[in-house]
């Protein structure tokens, strides 16, 4: 009897413990991100897991197709009025998820929070183009900007627009930690520190409803636990899925892997000016050195594509008929010996990238094979900023690093942080010296005509090919993992805006 | 007694001190926070910043600024979430402490039993199965292990879910995971411990007495073998608070360990001060607790 009791009690233990995981509710799209932002307020932070769950909670004046296409959100149509005005027409009846109308107001309301000094939002500089937000007519607002700024509308695709009243009567703070209300499919259900952050589908958005009612962002430090939670249906995806788990999520019955080109893309920025790289045939022996196919193929598991210089082929500016250095250790060898440099030297490369350790170690390799003896250092994100940015930018010789673009598609927004010498200037003040670059730079986004843009940035392309500022390397994918019982492709923006996922059956 | 507590005090008053100066000292070496919590400002506009943060003060002052606001617990505002420090570390510890406390009863549950069992019945094939394990547990990482159970009970058998802090089916495996961190040491100490006594004269004259087994072990041979159990659970305690971070990060706990790797990351001086001070404390107050229970284990220590 004790021993059936026993038995019994065992089982019911067993089902209770069970229970939890197959009772996952389908009306629920669970995301697994690697951390959890620390507020929801969507000017006050610059980090992607943020932007990826702000998108879905807020809208902006503009969005972006799958195809990457602007499309009307809460600006139905748009043009310029001169060289530094563009004017937005507002959608009308929108409604916030307190209830109320979102006005030209709240839209003005919004810029003035970024653009005011004293408010201190790290994306400041994203937007400090703009002069004044102007509300001409109710529906209508202009933007004025202090010079010509061809990047408006890429600015414009993620700036939340924000209740004026709303965030007025909570605070700051409040809005970011418990309260931040939007017009998105999604609002806030419930935030848990550390933990997680659940979205309910909000029932008056203009869009109509989303398929899944319930969002949930958990935040999972651990990849092994990541992809432990995506094979089990804990959670339904996860993002960066490195080459050697693709396979395995490839393969497994409830999971697939979806993967497109994004604009992040990967270098290592030398220092030109000190010796061996201040030399110009030096740093084009760097480039020749290295075998980018092998490197994409091996390393990356094929999830990169091998870029001509820094300037990606989707951003506004590319080239098609720069063509990449090409593997070529020989020729690499013979400019090192006219440089100076017949039996070689010994450099430092530095590098904060760990998820792509093995490919900066293959890289001091080959850098080694021609005669650039490398020793690579690597470090951990903290302390690594300050090495790499601080006083006299110390990592002395080179840093091997990747640039997302901050997802806008343009060669400014990687030409002027890596190369551009002035003071914001963000990794070029330390180590590009390229003569005559800065001003081609600051033509090619001081005016609006694309042409000629086009045509500025095709020199400029020509001229840091010659130069080799960098080595340039490749771009590489963006590959989620996806529970095959949701429906959803990766983006080339990296954003997961969930609207479009949809339950499979 | 008296003189021993209050010297005991004394030696933690010291040890605080101690482990602030080591806080304090550790950070300052390791970076600048403004140019991560400014990273594409102009240098003057992070002048400014550090000037408002007191990071331009000399070391010395920036310390005794530091000793003084830790004791009236203000470790200042975290850079990064914006609200005072202690509190987000205070609101994290009882997830933590739980399972630290947790793997700790688990470690023990196993460790007394097994150990004795061994001890009493040497060289049977119980031993010699203990002892296999002790050391197969004591060559496994935490993190590997970890990932092993999520594998087995998780997602090949499902029983379990893989990660989280929800109900209690999801504080198994943590549980187990960093009990079978700290249950080999223990269960390799109540083994030696109860080997070494359990052939003294006393032991001997026990069993002459007519007393059971049972009373022989568990009163005679146990309390005095229980010495050395008290201060190596004092000291995995530490330990296990230690080995609870990479647990955490594995499950996804959200616990102070967690926390620090986070804090550390974005060289958030606040966090990472008050964290390493309130687990100081938390282990210094649990070393105190182990002295004064020896105390009361070993009559001879009070007379010395």
């Amino acid at each position: 009897m004790t021993r059936l009791r026993t038995l019994a009690l065992t089982l019911a233990i067993l089902v209770a413990l069970a229970l939890p995981v197959l009772a996952q509710p389908k009306d629920t799209l669970v995301v697994g991100l690697a951390s959890i932002i620390d507020t929801l307020d969507p000017h006050m932070h610059f980090q992607r897991v943020g932007i990826l769950v702000n998108i879905n909670m807020f809208d902006s004046l503009l969005h972006k197709t799958t195809r990457l296409e602007y499309e009307p959100s809460l600006a139905v149509s748009w043009k310029s009025v001169t060289d530094t005005v563009w004017e937005f027409k507002l959608r009308q009846g929108v409604k916030f998820h307190t209830g109320d109308t979102m006005t030209a107001e709240d839209v003005k309301y919004s810029f003035d929070r970024v653009i005011d000094p004293k408010k201190k939002s790290p994306q400041y500089g994203n937007v400090r183009a703009i002069k004044e937000v102007k509300i001409v007519a109710p529906d209508t607002v202009q933007l004025i900007t202090d010079a010509p700024y061809p990047l408006l509308l890429e600015r414009l695709v993620f700036f939340p627009i924000v209740p004026r009243k709303h965030v007025e009567k909570v605070g700051d703070q409040t809005f970011g930690e418990s309260a931040a209300v939007g017009t998105g499919p999604w609002k806030l259900a419930e935030y848990k520190r550390d933990q997680h952050i659940k979205l309910e589908a909000f029932d008056g958005h203009w869009r109509g409803k989303p398929a899944f009612r319930y969002l949930v962002f958990r935040s999972i430090p651990e990849v092994a636990t990541q992809v432990a939670e995506l094979k089990t249906g804990g959670v339904d995806i996860i993002r960066n899925v490195l080459a050697d788990l693709v396979p395995e999520l490839k393969s497994h019955p409830q999971t697939y892997v979806t993967s497109t080109p994004i604009l992040r893309t990967h270098y290592v920025m030398l220092d030109m000016r000190q010796a061996p790289f201040d030399k110009k045939a030096v740093r084009q022996a760097a480039n020749y050195a290295i075998d980018r196919e092998v490197i994409v193929q091996k390393m990356m598991g094929g999830l990169g594509r091998v870029v001509p210089t820094v300037v990606h082929p989707a951003a506004f500016g590319y080239d098609p008929s720069v063509t990449p250095y090409p593997y070529d250790p020989k020729k690499a060898k013979e400019l090192l010996a006219q440089a100076g440099y017949p039996n070689g030297m010994d450099i430092t490369l530095h590098s904060a990238f760990i998820e792509f350790r093995p490919v900066f170690e293959a890289l001091a390799q080959m850098l080694t094979e021609v005669g650039i003896r490398t020793s690579p250092k690597m470090w951990d994100p903290g302390p690594a900023y300050n090495k790499f940015f601080q006083g006299e930018g110390k990592a002395t010789h080179g840093a091997y690093g990747s640039w997302g673009y901050y997802s806008v598609f343009d060669a400014d927004a990687i030409l002027h942080p890596l190369y551009h010498t002035e003071p914001g200037g963000w990794i070029g003040k330390w180590y590009a010296r390229v003569e005559g670059l800065d001003p081609l730079i600051d033509q090619a986004r001081s005016t609006v005509d694309q042409a000629a843009r086009k045509r500025t940035y095709s020199q400029i392309i020509r001229v840091i090919k010659e130069e080799a500022p960098s080595i340039f390397l490749f771009h590489q994918f963006d590959t989620l993992g996806i529970s095959k019982k949701v429906d959803y492709a990766a983006r080339g923006d990296e954003w997961l805006w969930l609207f479009d996922a949809k339950p499979k059956r | 007694m008296t003189a021993l507590v209050v010297r005991r005090l004394l030696r933690l008053v010291v040890v605080c001190v101690g482990v602030s100066l080591v806080a304090f000292s550790i950070l300052q070496v390791s970076g600048d926070p403004v140019s991560l919590m400014l990273p594409e400002a102009p240098d003057s506009d992070r002048d400014v910043l550090r000037q408002a943060m007191g990071f331009n003060d000399p070391v010395v002052v920036q310390f005794v600024r530091f000793v003084g606001n830790a004791f009236r617990g203000d470790f200042g505002k975290s850079f990064f979430h914006r609200t005072p420090a202690l509190p987000l570390v205070l609101e994290r510890m009882p997830t933590t402490l739980t399972l630290t406390v947790l793997a700790m009863a688990l470690a023990l549950a196993v460790a007394l039993p097994v150990g004795i069992y061994s001890a009493v019945r040497r060289d049977s094939v119980v031993d010699h199965a203990a002892t296999a394990v002790v050391f197969l547990g004591q060559s496994m990482p935490v993190f590997w292990t970890g990932i092993m159970l999520i594998l087995l009970f998780a997602v090949q058998w499902r029983l379990l879910p893989v990660s989280g802090w929800n109900d209690w089916s999801s504080l198994v495996l943590p549980t187990i995971t960093l009990g079978t961190f700290s249950a080999p040491l223990l269960l390799r100490i109540v083994r030696s411990s109860m080997l070494e006594v359990i052939n003294l004269d006393y032991v001997r004259t026990a069993r002459a007495k007519g007393l059971s087994e049972w009373f022989v072990i568990c009163r005679h041979a146990l309390v005095n073998a229980a010495l050395p159990l008290v201060t190596v659970t004092g000291l995995q305690f530490g330990l296990l608070l230690g080995g609870a971070v990479i647990t955490e990060t594995v499950f996804a706990v959200p616990g102070v360990g967690r926390l620090i790797v986070n804090a550390i990351r974005q060289l958030d001086f606040p966090v990472v001060q008050a964290a390493v001070f309130v687990l100081a404390m938390i282990i210094v107050l649990v070393n105190f607790a182990v002295d004064m229970l020896y105390v009361y284990l070993n009559p001879q220590i009070r007379v010395r």
